[in-house]
C-alpha cells in the first residue's frame, strides 16, 4: 500500500474529491436523523469545515470516520427532532400501475402514505439504518462503519424497523 | 437463523431457499414485500454539491499546523522517570564524599584522584569529593596528615583551625584542639590562620596555639617524624603529649589525683613512639611520674 503521506486532505484537490464522494451520504444520514434539511446541511458543513481545519492531523484513511464523529457530536446540543417525512420519487416504476384497477392503485397509495407516517414514527436508530439501506442503497457493513456499530447491531435495527413498520401499518387498517 | 435479525437477512437477500420459502408462505409476507418495495422509492432531499462546497470554502479557516502526537504517551513518562533518575544519580555522584579515617593506634595511607598521597596519623580523619578533582583539589582534615601533592592546580587542606594551600609539594599539617602545626618539606606552602597568611619553604614550620605563634626551629628531615615513629615536639603542653600517646598506641592514660601537670611545663624533644614502654619511660622521666599498666588497655600515671 503506497504511503500517501505527501498527499493529505490539506490539498485542495484531495479535499474536494473527498467532499464530493461523501457529502450526499452524510447529509442524507443527517436528514434521516433530524428530519430537518437546514440542520442537516449546517451540520454537514460544520463537519467538512472541521476536517479542513484539522487536515494536518487527520490522515486520509481516518477522514471518513472523522466527519461522522464531528457530525454526531454536533448533533448532541440540539433542538427537538422533527418528523422525518420523505417524498416518493415522482417517477412511478413498473408496468404494474397501468394494468391495475383504480381500487388497487388507491389502496397502494394509501399503503404508501401509511408507510411514510410509520417511518416517521421509528426510533432514530432504526430509521437512520433502514433509510440508509433503502434509499441510499448502503450495505449493512457500510452502515455499520458509518454509525460506528457492528454489522449485527445494524441487522437488529433493520429487523426491528421492519417489524415496527408492519405493526404500524397494520394498525392503521 | 436468529429471530432478532431474520427480517434483516431477508431484506438483504441472505436467506437460503428453505428459509425464503417458509417466509414467503407467511401471511404477513405481503406487507413486508410492499414495505421493501415502496421504501426503496422514497428519496431524500436533493443536495446541491457545488453550493455546499462553496459555502464551506468561504467559512473555513486556515488549516491548523500539524500536532505531533506522541502516540505512546507512556514513552514520555518513561523518559521523564529516566531523566529524573539520571539527575539524581548525577547529583549523588558529584556530591559523593570519600572519608578516610585512621583510628587510634593506626596510620592510614591513601591516594587522591590525582595520585597525590596522604598519610593520616592516628586519630585523624580526612574528607574529600572526588568529582571534578583536577579542577578543585580540596580536602578537609581533622587531626594530622602528611601530604605529598602532585603538581596541578592549587591544593587546599581545610582544618577547623586554619587552611593550608599548596601547588605540588610535601608538607605536614597538624590540627589538634587549639594547636595548628604546619611543616613544609618540599616546595612552597601557604598557611592561612585566622586573618594571617604565612609562606613556608622547605624545612620551615609554623605553629599557632590559642592565637599565639610559637617559633619552631628549622628541620632537616625529609618527612615528619611520626611516620618513622619518632615524634618531635616543640613547646608542647604535656596534656597534648598524653593525647598523642593515647592516639598512637590506642591506650587510655589516666592521671592519679595527685598528679598535676602544668601547661606551662612544656616539652621540647623527640619521643620514640615504637614501643609504649619506651615512650612512657621518656615521658615519666621528664615529668617525674611513674606509669602502671592495668592490663585493660589503660595506663595510670602517678607521682613518683
Amino acid at each position: 500500500m503506497k504511503n500517501n503521506s505527501i498527499s493529505n486532505i490539506c490539498e485542495e484537490l484531495i479535499f474536494s474529491n473527498f467532499f464530493k464522494t461523501h457529502v450526499k451520504t452524510l447529509k442524507n444520514y443527517l436528514y434521516y436523523k433530524f428530519g430537518n434539511e437546514e440542520r442537516a446541511e449546517d451540520v454537514t458543513q460544520e463537519a467538512f469545515i472541521k476536517l479542513w481545519e484539522n487536515c494536518a492531523n487527520v490522515p486520509p484513511e481516518k477522514a471518513k470516520s472523522f466527519i461522522y464523529t464531528v457530525a454526531n457530536n454536533a448533533s448532541l446540543n440540539h433542538i427537538a427532532h422533527q418528523k422525518v417525512v420523505l417524498e416518493y420519487a415522482k417517477r412511478h416504476n413498473g408496468p404494474t400501475s397501468s394494468s391495475e384497477s383504480p381500487e388497487f392503485i388507491m389502496e397502494e397509495d394509501q399503503f404508501k402514505v401509511k408507510l411514510q407516517k410509520a417511518i416517521a414514527g421509528l426510533s432514530e436508530a432504526q430509521r437512520t439504518a433502514f433509510l440508509m439501506h433503502r434509499i441510499d442503497g448502503k450495505k449493512y457493513y457500510e452502515i455499520a462503519e458509518i454509525l460506528g456499530i457492528s454489522v449485527k447491531a445494524v441487522e437488529k435495527r433493520i429487523h426491528g424497523a421492519l417489524l415496527e413498520l408492519r405493526k404500524e401499518i397494520e394498525n392503521f387498517r | 437463523m436468529k429471530e432478532d435479525i431474520k427480517l434483516a437477512k431477508w431484506l438483504a437477500g441472505e436467506m437460503d431457499e428453505k428459509e425464503l420459502k417458509e417466509f414467503e408462505s407467511l401471511p404477513e409476507f405481503d406487507t413486508y414485500r410492499k414495505i421493501a418495495e415502496y421504501s426503496a422509492q422514497l428519496q431524500a432531499p436533493e443536495t446541491d454539491t457545488d453550493r455546499l462546497y462553496n459555502a464551506i470554502t468561504e467559512k473555513r479557516e486556515a488549516p491548523k499546523t500539524k500536532v505531533v502526537k506522541l502516540h505512546q504517551p507512556w514513552l514520555v513518562r518513561i523518559a521523564a522517570v529516566l531523566i529524573i533518575a539520571l539527575c539524581l544519580t548525577f547529583v549523588l555522584y558529584t556530591n559523593n564524599t570519600t572519608t578516610q579515617i585512621a583510628q587510634a593506634g593506626e596510620k592510614t595511607e591513601f591516594l587522591l584522584p590525582d595520585k597525590s598521597a596522604v598519610v593520616l596519623n592516628s586519630g585523624s580523619e580526612a574528607e574529600f569529593k572526588s568529582w571534578n578533582w583536577n579542577k578543585k583539589r580540596s580536602i578537609d582534615l581533622k587531626g594530622e596528615a602528611y601530604f605529598r601533592v602532585a603538581k596541578g592546580k592549587t591544593f587546599d587542606v581545610n582544618t577547623p583551625l586554619g587552611k593550608v594551600t599548596v601547588v605540588g609539594t610535601q608538607f605536614n599539617v597538624k590540627a589538634r584542639d587549639n594547636r595548628f602545626d604546619v611543616t613544609c618539606f618540599e616546595g612552597k606552602v601557604k598557611v592561612t590562620y585566622k586573618s594571617q597568611e604565612v609562606f613556608l619553604t622547605p624545612g620551615e614550620s609554623i605553629t599557632f596555639e590559642d592565637g599565639e605563634e610559637i617559633t619552631i626551629p628549622e628541620t632537616q628531615a625529609a618527612q615528619p617524624g611520626w611516620m618513622n615513629n619518632e615524634v618531635t615536639f616543640v613547646s608542647e603542653k604535656p596534656e597534648n603529649i598524653i593525647k598523642e600517646i593515647e592516639r598512637h598506641y590506642a591506650v587510655k592514660i589516666e592521671l592519679d589525683k595527685n598528679v598535676s601537670l602544668s601547661p606551662e611545663n612544656v616539652f621540647t624533644g623527640t619521643l620514640p613512639m615504637n614501643e609504649l614502654d619506651t615512650t612512657l619511660a621518656f615521658f615519666t622521666d621528664k615529668y617525674h611520674l611513674k606509669a602502671k599498666k592495668t592490663g585493660k588497655g589503660t595506663v595510670i600515671l602517678s607521682v613518683e
